[in-house]
């Protein structure tokens, strides 16, 4: 409707023209007053001065050479070496894994349609492909890699397309496909023994940026429903099961991390039985996810407390017991309330998986301390520190874009 | 017998005999002894504090009591579990604050007890769930969600969603304390039309028009006591109790 035209109802006015469009926002919020108009002034031209020296930086005096020489190893670490896979080219292994990670994500996005879990499908994908643009100078990777890195943009729309048009979209496969999935990509990485091209490969080797999603992505799939248990736990009226969980909660949260990974590497082997396969990898997995899983209780428990009970006691006033008063009513609730939190623990358990360094893990930002440590790329420390940064933010800022739009679509009952 | 109209039998569907309830050490049910026939209307009123928000929260079990019997549609009221489910599902509840699950839509506020715990098919209990839509007057709020409602609608939801588990007992805990004056109006309509059906009804409200107009019975409760327990007519004209009187001339 044009400003000027009469409104229906008689008395009723266009607002004034200083307050609506791009000119009355500059007059709310950058002009309203003197100081305010100076402020504006000054903080925008520092603005401008920081952004061109950055720039200036970025384009012209800074020497990206070192990401260069790095190339590939940023991505799976050592794991493509002579040493570890002597004799054969093994960076399509982990490629193939994360292209069968992405069909599946397609997967899901067709089963459960548009929103999340379609911007989850295609951020995953779009981050994969971005890769593909690094520049990789070592010789054993040529075109394939970046092909391959590609490939993942068709492989979430061919996920998509068989879970929309063939039978098996069924949501009950979902859970079938996840396991494959993770099977298939745990063979494809470890390799079995005495199988052509799939000779096996050392968790020592594992690096790079896949050891951080690895630990990141089980970190984040476990600590939420143990998190959850935690908190239910605590909250019990079982004296016993309270007082596990809380002491369980308190040491894991009272200890820093890294103390816990020293120990996880003489602690965690005797929780288990002596013939259980492990390894430096699956205890820094076990570490991590129970530390974090202590925090996630405490968030989750914030959003118990926070709820009315009144909500509870109508769930039991209308015959529902206790169990799926919990898991209807209060959970689903309690867990919408803490979605900052929660993501806000997801991406501090990303940036912790860098920790691994100190039990001898090599994950991307230990690979790019051992480059920056030769004498010829000592100088090109701020580029690598730089680059390593814009890494770990594309994947936090990522999650962060992921949960505000949870949050969109959970919200829509919140006025 | 008929009073206001309700046929009331001769049934005893609520029996409370000496029940005590303590919280901590304020001792706020005194030995509450009444019962509540079938069909009958009964309100509760009295100063707040004295005890009859409490009292009715016994009746399913929302607050334990620590002493007396209570005894619901023949199922007494003790620590098996089972029990308890039991009379829950025979009594509605209709709460100050409303209570619904601001997560669900009002149309799976109302279908979610009547298909999880007594396991109808979803087309049966959406049938159910309009059906009592239209009842309390707004069906064409089904797909919203309770923050889209008005405060009256919202409590009409509420009334729908405990009418849903098809109970024999409607209870009601100041269910306009918290609503404009205008939509106090479109609830205690409700209410009225649920009293004219022959549901058994216990509500502590301080409508006492509404008192006047419905109850077959008016109770007032003081300091965890039962203090007058009579017709409306009665209730008003000739108390036999001073704190009565004095809390009449309080309100009104």
């Amino acid at each position: 409707m044009a400003a000027d035209t009469q409104t229906s109802t008689a008395n009723a006015l266009p607002p004034p023209r200083t307050e609506v469009g791009v000119i009355g926002w500059m007059h709310a919020n950058l002009f309203s007053s003197r100081l305010n108009s100076a402020l504006t002034v000054v903080s925008g031209a520092l603005a401008l001065v920081i952004l061109w020296y950055g720039m200036r930086w970025v384009f012209w005096s800074a020497d990206w050479t070192v990401v260069e020489r790095v190339g590939g190893l940023f991505l799976i670490g050592s794991y493509n070496t002579e040493l570890a896979c002597p004799g054969q080219n093994c960076f399509w292994r982990p490629q193939v894994s994360l292209l069968l990670v992405t069909a599946l994500l397609g997967m899901i996005w067709g089963i459960l349609g548009g929103g999340v879990a379609k911007r989850i499908a295609i951020l995953t994908a779009v981050v994969a492909a971005l890769f593909a643009f690094l520049p990789y100078s070592l010789e054993r990777m040529g075109w394939d890699v970046r092909i391959l890195l590609l490939a993942n943009l068709p492989s979430t729309a061919i996920g998509w397309a068989v879970a929309r048009y063939t039978p098996l979209g069924q949501p009950r496969w979902v859970v079938a496909w996840g396991v494959v999935v993770f099977l298939i990509t745990l063979v494809l990485q470890r390799g079995l023994p005495n199988v052509p091209g799939l000779q096996p490969v050392s968790v020592v080797y594992w690096g790079g940026l896949t050891l951080n999603l690895i630990l990141a992505v089980g970190g984040i799939s476990l600590s939420l429903p143990i998190g959850i248990a935690l908190a239910l736990g605590r909250r019990s009226n079982l004296p016993m099961v309270k007082l596990l969980c809380v002491v369980f909660i308190e040491v894991f949260r009272g200890v820093p991390l890294i103390t816990l990974l020293f120990m996880s590497q003489t602690l965690v082997p005797l929780a288990f039985p002596e013939d259980f396969p492990q390894n430096s990898l699956f205890r820094a997995a076990v570490v991590i996810t129970l530390f974090s899983s202590a925090y996630m209780a405490e968030n989750i428990r914030g959003g118990l407390q926070a709820l009315h009970p009144g909500q509870a006691e109508a769930a039991r006033a209308l015959g529902l017991p206790g169990w799926q008063t919990t898991m209807l009513i209060s959970l689903p609730q309690a867990i919408r309330n803490v979605i900052p939190a929660i993501v806000g623990q997801f991406i501090a358990l990303f940036k912790d998986t860098s920790l691994v360094y100190i039990i001898g893990m090599v994950d991307i930002v230990e690979i790019g301390r051992v480059f920056i440590s030769r004498p010829e790329y000592l100088p090109s420390a701020r580029e690598m520190f730089v680059f390593l940064a814009v890494v770990f933010w594309v994947f936090c800022y990522a999650m962060s874009y992921v949960s505000r739009h949870i949050e969109r679509n959970l919200g829509v009952g919140e006025r | 017998m008929t009073t206001n109209g309700h046929t009331v039998s001769d049934e005893e569907i609520i029996v409370c005999r000496d029940v005590h309830k303590w919280f901590g050490n304020f001792h706020a049910l005194r030995g509450v002894t009444t019962s509540v026939k079938k069909g009958e209307v009964v309100v509760i009123i009295g100063p707040s504090g004295s005890g009859k928000s409490t009292f009715i929260r016994t009746i399913n079990r929302l607050e334990q009591h620590q002493r007396g019997d209570i005894i619901v549609d023949g199922i007494e009221l003790t620590n098996d579990v089972r029990n308890i489910d039991a009379i829950r599902r025979d009594v509605g509840m209709v709460f100050q604050s409303f209570n619904l699950f601001p997560h669900l839509t009002v149309m799976n506020n109302i279908t979610l007890a009547p298909m999880k715990v007594r396991h109808l098919p979803a087309n049966e209990a959406e049938n159910i769930a309009m059906e009592l839509l239209e009842r309390v007057g707004i069906p064409e709020q089904a797909d919203k969600y309770p923050a889209q409602l008005s405060g009256g609608q919202q409590q009409r939801v509420a009334i729908a969603r405990a009418l849903a588990m098809q109970p024999n007992i409607m209870m009601f805990d100041e269910p306009t304390s918290a609503l404009d004056p205008e939509m106090i109006k479109e609830v205690l309509e409700v209410m009225r039309e649920l009293a004219a059906s022959q549901m058994t009804i216990l509500a502590v409200t301080h409508e006492l028009g509404f008192a006047r107009e419905v109850a077959d019975r008016i109770v007032m409760f003081d300091e965890g006591v039962i203090v007058e327990d009579q017709p409306p007519d009665d209730f008003f004209n000739n108390p036999r109790h001073e704190r009565v009187k004095h809390f009449l001339s309080q309100i009104l």
